[in-house]
């Protein structure tokens, strides 16, 4: 089937969810997508159970009021449990198929959001050894506390929402571990009381922490996980690190779940297919280029095709609404005045990367490795593997790398592993742009892609 | 509440939990086994990234579990290999 | 480089590479050169399939005899690592018209000195249980081998290096030096470097190299589209394809030719290729064409329908106006030897074309008469 809309948001997140409200506002017919079953994207992933929703969120009550007004919109049609697996552009209008169709718009707005960046260490395939967003989402999506006895570690903001989420409804948190140092956001501290609702939504988290007696540890990460004896996390190794993540001692905890988030890396596979303009952004990650208006960047100059939220830098959710408010307005033409946006988002911007400065990850996780360490986990691609492809094969590019280990061919095709890949091989921008480009967005199965009639 | 089975063993869940949620609830925490060195592996992203939580559900493998919604009289099981 | 190297080889393909083992084991001292880094080119889009069956008698398939045998004595010269593995090929025939095609066709063949088996139904079922019901004959190749070429063409380099070879990658050549009807060395975005002899192995950009020295050669580029699956547990054992596959690689039509070949890898992942047209350097992927490749391999192989598709990539094969390589020294300029344009066969014949060239410089004689590979062939071809 060939569903047109005058402007289709991909991503019913914060920045989906605002862009479809203020492009509907503005007069509109509006399609807003996601793969989900429900809106709300990573930041008000729900159960759909108001109970539960209320007390697992921090300002659910705003997510759900937006909510609530998207799907009452005459202007809005939502298609949830709807993937798109490829994007391109025909005739001067972009083709985005599902797996029973295709949408065609010549206005579109990509908020397709991030996933929680890993880093690899020996042992992090161990069933129990997941990323914070996991043990989130399991708890907002699910209801159901990621293990018995959690370690939540890594660096930034975002573990303290994780842990106080799992801690406040019984889960048995036995240690926050940070990388960065207690005092780290000293020297940042006037631009961080620029944004007072963070810091007392922070100092909120902070204080259930307290009372529920989670132990904080800073300067520590997780470097290798140990398995029982049926292949299920039982320990982790901690060591106490410099600024550079070199080790400088170690102790061990028990624990069946270790969930560890070292920030995000934003999912630009959709603006990758379209052939949109990516940048490596101040932390690191590869992002889609937007202009003033979220605005990106195409060859085909007749298209109107806006990026919005994490994808074009990570900066959490008061900054996704807010470019996703912007991108709503710029691709329905209104002339609002777009001033008062512009300005929450500069806040919004200078306090993300105020949070980068604190929280940095240095390149020292590299020692962490042993050659039997796994870096891709699809193919099982050893860092030996990749160390001898380097040296024996000339494979000093991420491509060749790639193809002549495996590396980042398997199912999640290098979405986890390959920043790290890039890091490894300590490869130039433009490879790391290129190392993201998968033409097959989502797997689709030969069947679906065999059906008449479909473009 | 409804019920499904995990390699056979019928198991409660809550509607709308995910499949791999409905897992971990029963402290069942391998979807797989890898390809090459028979490794188990589990939930790892947890919001259908990672590919890491695959498994088999009424007979398709490669499914994932940390997205796919349980439904009453479902029947998973843990995928060897791919 | 101390001292000038004996030969510098323009492409670090799978031709490139083989040629500089070739001339190495020879006793010369090479030097290669890429704009990218080893197998960046068409050698990176290949399926790697080492194929007799879908060759009629003729030139090319002398050529594609050797060149298999050739694949096995490099895996005993430098030690393997690239997956080089004899699965054999399966020929299945869909219609009466197609059945009696791909019999002439093996009748010839065996005459040519290929082992091609016609096949019962049984045979066929047991060579490949997931085989569509609706397919009743076919033909088997034992010979058919494949290898993963970019592995190779790492591990045929390493060897060259190991034996005292060097290659310069991120160099882009952009003149060839040339004195009294003979060359002398190239310019490149690294510096210049000087042999009295060049190769040209640069596969689907031959004809821009070719110009550089004020020479030609008439090679354009035949898009090709893959679909590699999700890993899966094994399900197709040998290299499947359609009787018509045979018709459309010798096609001149610039139009799209399709017929799926399917095959399961070392890897796990099922590869089902390949398209042809001739529509230039046209980027991107054409989802239709990737539509029709699903819809071919499910008629083989109905179990395909579930199975997850993961990727897909396109390749520019680099393409003769007449099918056949260009293997030999070039019309104008002594020195300077083409070996490119294998379009969709690079891989497969790769080795026994580098032992052309290496016999050709050295001025001896060959496995076979060179003379249907010469580049001098286009100059007459103009001429008349
Ligand atoms: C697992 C996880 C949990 C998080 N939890 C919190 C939290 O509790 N608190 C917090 O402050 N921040 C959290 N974050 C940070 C979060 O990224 C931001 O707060 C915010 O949600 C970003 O908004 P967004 O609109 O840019 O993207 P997202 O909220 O990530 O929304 C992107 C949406 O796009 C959809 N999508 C992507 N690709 C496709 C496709 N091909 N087809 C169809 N749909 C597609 C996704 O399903 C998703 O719903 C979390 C991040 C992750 C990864
Ligand atoms: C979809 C598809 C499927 C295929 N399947 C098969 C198969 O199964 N079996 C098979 O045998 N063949 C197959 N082929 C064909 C095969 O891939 C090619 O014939 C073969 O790779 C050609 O190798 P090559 O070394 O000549 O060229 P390439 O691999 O393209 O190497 C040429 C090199 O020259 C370099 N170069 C170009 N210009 C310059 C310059 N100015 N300066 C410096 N360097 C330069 C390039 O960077 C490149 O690395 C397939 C092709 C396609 C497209
Ligand atoms: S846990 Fe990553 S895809 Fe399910």
């Amino acid at each position: 089937m060939e569903l047109r809309h005058q402007v289709i948001v991909i991503g019913g997140g914060p920045a989906g969810l605002n862009a479809a409200k203020y492009a509907a506002n503005a007069g509109c017919n509006v399609a807003l997508l996601d793969s989900a079953p429900r809106l709300g994207g990573q930041y008000w992933r729900h159960t759909g159970i108001e109970s539960d929703d209320q007390s697992r969120h921090h300002n659910f009550d705003q997510g759900s009021l937006l909510m609530d007004a998207i799907i009452a919109n005459p202007r809005i049609t939502i298609y949830p449990n709807t993937t798109i697996w490829s994007a391109s552009v025909i005739n001067g209008e972009v083709v985005l198929r599902y797996k029973d169709g295709a949408f065609i718009t010549s206005r579109l707005i990509l908020a397709t959001g991030a996933y929680d960046r890993s880093l690899p260490f020996p042992g992090w395939d161990i069933p129990g050894v997941m990323t914070a967003g996991a043990a989130q989402s399991l708890l907002k999506g699910s209801g159901v506390i990621a293990g018995k006895r959690i370690v939540v570690a890594g660096s930034g903001p975002f573990l303290l929402p994780v842990a106080a989420g799992l801690s406040s409804h019984g889960g048995k948190v036995v240690g926050l571990i940070e990388a960065a140092g207690k005092f780290a956001w000293l020297p940042e501290i006037l631009s961080l009381l620029q944004n007072p609702a963070k810091i007392s939504e922070g100092l909120g988290y902070l204080l259930t922490l307290r009372k529920a007696k989670v132990e904080m540890r800073f300067k520590q990460a997780v470097i290798s996980a140990h398995a029982d004896s049926d292949g299920l996390l039982e320990s982790i190794t901690v060591a106490n690190i410099d600024a550079e993540f070199h080790i400088t001692s170690t102790y061990s905890i028990n624990c069946d779940v270790a969930a560890i988030g070292w920030g995000f890396t934003p999912d630009t596979s959709m603006a990758g297919a379209l052939g949109l303009k990516e940048e490596v952004a101040a932390d690191g990650s590869v992002v889609v280029a937007v202009d003033e208006n979220q605005r990106a960047s195409s060859a085909h100059s007749e298209l109107h095709i806006f990026a919005a939220g994490e994808i074009t830098g990570i900066g959490g959710s008061a900054l996704s609404l807010a470019e996703g408010a912007i991108a709503g307005l710029a691709a329905a033409d209104s002339r609002t005045n777009l001033r008062d946006l512009k300005k929450i988002r500069r806040k919004a911007r200078r306090f993300a990367l105020t949070l980068q400065r604190v929280y940095p990850i240095a390149l020292g996780w590299k020692s962490w490795l042993t050659p039997e360490t796994i870096i891709c986990r699809c193919e099982e691609v050893t860092h030996a593997a990749i160390q001898s492809a380097f040296t024996e094969l000339d494979a000093d590019d991420a491509r060749s790398a790639k193809l002549m280990t495996r590396c980042g061919m398997g199912m999640c095709q290098g979405r986890i592993c390959s920043r790290n890949v890039a890091d490894l091989l300590d490869s130039p921008d433009a490879d790391r742009i290129k190392g993201v480009y998968r033409p097959i967005i989502s797997p689709i199965t030969l069947g679906e892609l065999a059906q008449d009639g479909l473009l | 509440m409804i019920t499904f089975t995990f390699n056979g063993v019928e198991l409660t869940a809550r509607e709308g939990q995910s499949v791999a949620a409905a897992l971990i609830a029963h402290n069942e925490r391998i979807t797989r086994l890898t390809r090459a060195a028979g490794k188990p592996r589990g939930i790892f992203c947890g919001i259908g990234v990672c590919f890491d939580c695959l498994i088999i559900i009424d007979g398709q493998p490669n499914q994932r579990s940390c997205i796919t919604e349980v439904k009453a009289g479902m029947v998973v099981a843990v995928q060897d290999g791919a | 480089m101390n001292s000038n190297p004996d030969a510098i080889i323009i492409g670090a393909g799978i031709v490139g590479a083989t040629t500089a083992l070739s001339l190495t084991n020879a006793g010369m001292k090479v030097l290669v050169i890429d704009r990218g880094n080893v197998a960046t080119g068409t050698t990176s889009a290949g399926e790697g399939n080492i194929l007799v069956s879908d060759k009629a008698p003729g030139p090319e398939l002398d050529l594609a005899l050797r060149s298999r045998d050739a694949w096995f004595e490099i895996q005993e010269d430098i030690g393997g690592g690239f997956e080089l593995e004899a699965k054999g090929g399966l020929v299945v025939a869909r219609s009466e018209d197609g059945l009696r095609s791909l019999r002439t066709l093996t009748a010839a063949q065996r005459i040519a000195g290929i082992d091609a088996q016609d096949i019962s139904i049984t045979e066929l079922r047991a060579l490949e249980p997931h085989l569509s019901h609706s397919i009743t004959d076919g033909a088997f190749y034992p010979q058919d081998a494949q290898c993963q070429p970019m592995l190779a063409a790492a591990h045929i380099l390493r060897a060259t290096k190991a034996r005292g070879g060097k290659f310069v990658s991120g160099a882009n050549v952009t003149a060839i030096t040339t004195n009294d009807g003979a060359v002398t060395g190239v310019v490149t975005s690294q510096g210049t470097f000087n042999a009295p002899v060049i190769v040209n192995a640069t596969g689907t950009w031959a004809g821009q190299i070719a110009q550089l020295a004020g020479s030609a050669l008439p090679i354009a580029p035949r898009r090709g589209f893959i679909l590699v699956s999700a890993p899966t547990r094994k399900i197709i054992f040998h290299k499947v394809y359609d009787a018509e596959y045979v018709a459309n690689v010798s096609s001149g039509d610039a139009d799209l030719q399709s017929s799926a070949v399917v095959e399961g890898t070392q890897s796990g992942t099922i590869l089902i290729g390949a398209s042809r047209e001739r529509v230039g350097f046209q980027d991107g992927i054409d989802f239709e064409i990737l539509r029709i490749l699903a819809r071919q391999a499910i008629a083989l192989f109905p179990i395909l329908a579930d199975i997850q598709l993961l990727r897909a990539y396109r390749g520019f094969r680099p393409y003769a106006p007449d099918h056949l390589p260009v293997i030999g020294e070039d019309p104008i300029f002594k020195g300077f030897w083409h070996n490119a344009g294998h379009e969709g066969a690079g891989i497969g014949l790769a080795p026994a074309s580098a032992q052309l060239i290496c016999d050709g410089i050295f001025d001896r004689p060959s496995f076979m008469n060179p003379t249907p590979f010469a580049p001098a062939r286009f100059a007459k071809a103009a001429a008349s």
